[in-house]
């Protein structure tokens, strides 16, 4: 496995940052990526600072720290979305830059200009940039005309009149949506040209009652889509680069579970076909930073068909200008330490690699420890953190946003930390990854390390074959399987002997009542 | 027995008795020797029938945590007179308790006021999602425990009904 970072590019980033525009930066952040940022701004020598609300007093950002400024709010993640609290604790500890993070005020394009503002450097893209990124409709019009791949669709409202005609254009199968729309209401499949203006007024009638409004619009439906993203990193001079893809198609509720590189689906043509047209996507945009752009994903062809490279579709959903909850397997390919590589390009430094410098080795994969109980629906969980035990072996990183003592409340995101695992290929990491979520042990709060392992080891997993609805489609995994009797006796007798109530009656019986006890039954 | 784990939905009567060298463990069909020895790490090394592993125990009140085989398990213990007060009260619909953990959004009844079953109680918020909290049966607010704006825990006491005579 590639050391992340490589210990040479560290020690030369670390002798320049003594001449960076900041020598301190505040993390506008909480839990593991808090704690991930930190390593790496201490790892250079730079001061870290971070606020905080009550609620996170014990947690490890704040215990490594060099500096924890205390923020409030009327809610823990007000507190965190506080602009004016976050810029004044800059200022009063000194800090000359700010990292984000991701989530809370990472894509608000106000905070970014307000930090440039105050006079502070942001660990990020240009505001104009989130901005361009934040609209969907602008960032797919930006995207369609510079010649990059979107969902073929046509739009009602841009002429009614031929919007039959114009829907007809679009490949089959096709997707007809409700102009106003949401939560999959009054989706209709389309899949001959025979069926579309039945399925037209059909739609539009739906639209009508659900949200009454009936205009529509048509696009190209992907069968079983998967969701491939590819992470980029552009500097201040012009130049961008791509560190490959991330597959995320394991997901529920519309939020990712586990994430790997490289993707099963793509073979090499495929991959430098998807990375290449993310990267001139983020030229494009003049993309300053670390971002990731995501994209839809089809094999082609009806599921179980014969799927060959030549079927393969793909087009841009969006792009994220932040720097992704799944990160650490770009690291654990490319050996480079994204936090390190955002950090110079805000300095103003420049990439100072090509393209084929950025190489990939082995595979990563990530798993999100979540506090929710996947046999409820994913429910979270609360609870204190009575017992902490994180797995160690080779290629096994914990990114984790929680120490013992520490308790899981309903106030953030259930996300407690992440495992990621590397081997040299998909079945070692594999492998080293059911060992790992094996020796992860959280006592006090209902986690979901179990499921992830019953996950792992599900046939469509191993082969690779996995989409964006595969959990919907399998409600097997989440279950809580059936304890067989050994289980049972082993989990009895060591709540029994941990139990004081019982072992005092037990000990109370002299030692021959005991032997004669011992024959009973 | 007099002793009783809750494990999931399900209870599980035991005892517990010396034996030689250790613990025997008695249950419905039958009784194994069992004993728990403290290593330095914290973790323990559970015998069960001859067969030692390692486990990770931790307890909280009556919780007892288990981490086995690469798993977590909850067990809970029942105490023999809570367990007869349970029975025979039935008293599980004049507690309304958390279905998740969350938030109060609304509360839609006052202490002393007549409800019909179905009746909606509660509002709760969590995930970002609303829940409604109806009345399991008819009767009479006795205490609402939250306000609206507070956060609570699953299973946590959120309203009681007066018991019915």
């Amino acid at each position: 496995m590639k050391a992340i970072p490589d210990p040479a590019v560290l020690e030369e980033t670390r002798g320049r940052a003594s001449n960076w525009p900041f020598r301190s930066v505040l993390i506008a952040n909480r839990g593991e990526i808090a704690v991930r940022i930190l390593r790496t701004v201490k790892a250079l020598g730079l001061e870290g600072v971070v606020v905080y609300h009550a609620a996170d007093r014990k947690a490890p950002a704040v215990q490594l720290a060099d500096r924890a400024i205390e923020i409030t709010g009327a809610t823990p993640v007000a507190a965190y979305l506080d602009a004016q609290q976050i810029l004044a604790a800059a200022k009063s500890s000194g800090a000359g830059a700010i990292h984000p993070g991701y989530g809370f005020l990472s894509e608000n394009a106000g905070f970014a200009r307000a930090v440039a503002e105050a006079g502070l450097v942001f660990v990020g893209p240009l505001p104009e940039q989130i901005e361009l990124m934040g609209d969907k409709v602008r960032a797919r019009a930006f995207v369609a005309k510079g010649g990059f791949p979107v969902a073929p669709s046509a739009i009602e409202d841009d002429d009614p009149a031929t919007f039959v005609e114009r829907a007809l254009k679009v490949p089959f199968p096709l997707l007809i949506k409700p102009a106003a729309g949401g939560g999959g209401k009054g989706m209709r499949i389309v899949r001959e040209a025979g069926q579309l203006k039945a399925e037209i007024e059909r739609a539009r009638s739906e639209g009508q009652r659900y949200f009454g409004d009936g205009r529509l619009y048509v696009e190209r439906y992907v069968e079983n889509p998967r969701h491939i993203e590819v992470q980029v990193l552009g500097d201040a001079h012009g130049n961008v680069v791509h560190l490959f893809e991330r597959e995320c198609s394991v997901q529920r509720r519309f939020q990712k579970i586990v994430e790997e590189t490289p993707s099963p689906a793509l073979d090499a043509s495929l991959r430098t076909r998807i990375c290449e047209t993310a990267a001139g996507i983020a030229r494009k945009a003049g993309y300053r930073n670390a971002g990731t752009v995501e994209f839809i994903f089809g094999a082609g062809g009806a599921p179980g068909a014969q799927s060959g490279a030549g079927n393969a579709e793909f087009y841009f959903l969006e792009m994220n200008t932040r720097l992704q909850v799944e990160h650490p397997v770009t690291e654990m390919i490319t050996g480079k330490d994204l936090v390190l590589e955002q950090l110079r390009v805000a300095a103003g430094e420049k990439l100072g690699y090509s393209q084929e410098q950025v190489t990939s080795e082995g595979h990563a994969i990530e798993f999100r420890v979540y506090a929710e109980d996947p046999a409820r629906g994913y429910t979270p969980t609360t609870g204190p953190v009575l017992a902490l035990r994180q797995p160690v072996g080779e290629g096994v990183r914990v990114d984790s946003g929680i120490v013992e003592g520490q308790d899981v409340t309903a106030a953030f995101d259930p996300m407690l930390a992440k495992l990621i695992v590397w081997g040299r290929d998909r079945t070692e990491a594999i492998d080293r990854s059911d060992r790992a979520l094996t020796g992860y042990a959280l006592l006090g709060c209902v986690t979901n390390t179990a499921f992830l392992r019953r996950l792992l080891r599900h046939p469509a997993f191993v082969e690779g074959q996995v989409h964006t609805g595969f959990l919907d489609a399998h409600p097997e995994i989440a279950a809580t399987p059936a304890l067989d009797s050994a289980t049972l006796h082993k989990l009895l007798a060591a709540a029994a002997l941990s139990t004081r109530p019982m072992r005092d009656v037990a000990d109370s019986v002299p030692d021959l009542h005991a032997a004669i006890g011992g024959w009973s039954n | 027995m007099h002793h009783a784990f809750k494990l999931g939905e399900a209870e599980y009567n035991l005892e517990l008795s010396r034996g030689a060298g250790g613990y025997r463990l008695h249950v419905t069909d039958g009784s194994v020797p069992v004993n728990l020895r403290a290593e330095d790490d914290g973790h323990a090394i559970l015998t069960v029938d001859g067969r030692s592993e390692r486990v990770l125990i931790a307890v909280r009140g009556d919780d007892v945590f288990v981490h086995l085989g690469g798993t977590a398990y909850q067990l809970r213990y029942e105490h023999p007179l809570q367990r007869l007060a349970a029975q025979s009260h039935g008293a599980a619909e004049d507690q309304i308790r958390a279905p998740m953990p969350g938030s109060l959004v609304a509360v839609h009844v006052k202490v002393g006021q007549a409800v019909a079953r179905g009746e909606t109680l509660l509002v709760m918020e969590s995930m970002k999602m609303e829940t409604t909290i109806a009345a399991p049966r008819d009767g009479v607010v006795e205490a609402v425990h939250f306000e609206k704006g507070q956060t609570f825990d699953r299973d946590a006491l959120l309203l009681s009904l007066a018991q019915q005579a």
